[in-house]
């Protein structure tokens, strides 16, 4: 699977799709194959108001456990409760029903820091 | 050995419970001790008692540090031949090994496959059909395509299972054989998950510096009906003192992994540190393996904390996996 087109990226190998004034985010097949078998998710809190790269969630493989930071500030206005069952989703659908959370942006401007997806795969290709 | 291949550690491992994987171990250190003082130099350096097996079979044993009693290293010794011993070290500490046992380190010389799982041994016995006769612990020297092999009924997954020793250069054509009959490849990553549901104690993790066989239940590895042995009359002193703590195993409440270097805390006191943790595949939540104060019973409650996080779990009995091994034959 490559990274695909239309999504912004951060430098820790987060996506983010932008949608009218929210953003769904999740983590990169690049991410989910460095992480190895993900077994465990602390979900954002619904509601909680986050700044951006704070720490907004974590994840836990086999071998790590590793911070999801909020690529952008903004508030938590959904979660992807399925995760909490089945988080292996998130390897098997890193870009689909992997998907963590979606945020109400707090001020759009940010986007202008995260990574298109030609300066995320040079990222990822050194 | 890669942490995982491509199926994933958590598939991996299922496949080592549920069917065959194998694993490449070559990493293990092998030291060759053979001659007619062998059996003597082993008798009285090493915990276990040899006199309790006989050629053709192998055992679990310890070396100790002689002044504190500490576990040095845990070893399995293949008795080959009457006055022929391997003797497998974990691969860090083969030099220490060396240093108390003099004999040949031949780890370069030769490959090991182990295949593990309750299919593992029929699948085996396509290629060696003298699997079918090895009992759990059996040693035999055999051939395959003329190649001289050993095999031995041993394993560090709590599964029924062999080790194969296999030269070098002729490793990479059993293993895809192997493949062939339809047994999966597993790294690193499923072999500890596997030896932690197991409750098998890993160096630097359960046993090493500071730590002796009789906290962490090994007792039944040490032979004090023996005269002599390195590290007999610490641990004698310290059975007599009474251990000052345990090893236990903790079972989460939910999939949250447990990790090692958590603080076991009960009632609001600390009683305790984790040393191995992770996700269980059987069980599906977070289990770890860690010392507590000898008094604390099994089933009570307790919190493990670090870094801000405090998780719930049980104290549970080890293993958390019920072993699987073949019946003596």
């Amino acid at each position: 699977m490559s990274e695909p087109e239309n999504l912004l990226f951060t430098v820790d190998h987060e996506w983010v799709r932008v949608e009218g004034g929210t953003v769904i985010i999740g983590i990169t097949d690049y991410a989910q194959e460095a992480l190895g078998d993900i077994v465990f998710v602390q979900l954002p809190t619904p509601n909680d108001v986050v700044s951006a790269n704070s720490t907004l969630s974590e994840v836990e493989s086999t071998k790590s456990v590793s911070d999801i930071y909020a690529p952008v500030s903004g508030r938590v206005i959904k979660v992807n409760e399925t995760l909490s069952t089945s988080p292996e989703l998130m390897n098997s659908s890193p870009y689909g029903d992997g998907w963590i959370a979606v945020l109400e942006m707090s001020d759009e401007h940010e986007l202008e820091n995260l990574l298109t997806l030609e300066e995320y795969q040079k990222l990822i290709d050194n | 050995m890669p942490l995982s291949y491509p199926s994933g550690t958590i598939s991996e491992h299922l496949a080592t419970r549920n069917a065959a994987t194998m694993f490449d171990v070559s990493h293990l250190g092998t030291v060759r001790v053979e001659g007619p003082s062998a059996f003597d130099l082993l008798q009285k350096t090493l915990t276990n008692d040899l006199d309790k097996i006989a050629p053709g079979r192998a055992q679990y044993t310890h070396l100790l540090d002689d002044r504190t009693g500490s576990v040095t290293d845990d070893i399995i010794v293949w008795w080959i031949d009457r006055e022929v011993f391997d003797i497998m070290p974990n691969a860090s500490n083969t030099s220490s090994v060396l240093a108390s046992i003099p004999g040949q380190d031949i780890t370069r010389e030769r490959a090991i496959i182990a295949v593990q799982g309750p299919k593992a041994r029929s699948l085996a016995a396509l290629l060696l059909p003298e699997v079918n006769q090895l009992s759990h612990f059996g040693v035999v020297r055999s051939r395959w395509n003329r190649q001289p092999i050993t095999i031995a009924g041993t394993g560090y997954t709590g599964e029924d299972g062999i080790e194969v020793f296999v030269p070098n250069q002729f490793a990479p054509s059993l293993w895809n054989e192997l493949a062939n009959v339809g047994v999966m490849p597993a790294g690193l990553g499923a072999r500890d998950t596997l030896r932690l549901e197991a409750g098998l104690p890993l160096h630097g993790h359960e046993l090493g510096e500071g730590i002796t066989p009789l906290q962490v239940g090994l007792e039944w590895v040490v032979a004090f009906s023996k005269p002599d042995f390195l590290g007999r009359k610490a641990l004698l002193a310290e059975k007599n003192r009474g251990i000052t703590r345990k090893l236990v195993g903790l079972r989460g409440f939910s999939r949250q992994p447990l990790r090692r270097d958590q603080e076991i805390v009960k009632d609001g006191r600390p009683i305790g540190f984790t040393t191995s943790g992770n996700f269980s595949p059987v069980y599906g939540v977070g289990i770890a393996m860690g010392f507590i104060e000898p008094d604390c019973d099994i089933g009570q409650e307790v919190v493990l904390e670090s870094k801000g996080k405090s998780i719930p779990a049980e104290i549970v009995k080890l293993p958390f996996v019920k072993k699987a091994y073949a019946k003596q034959r």
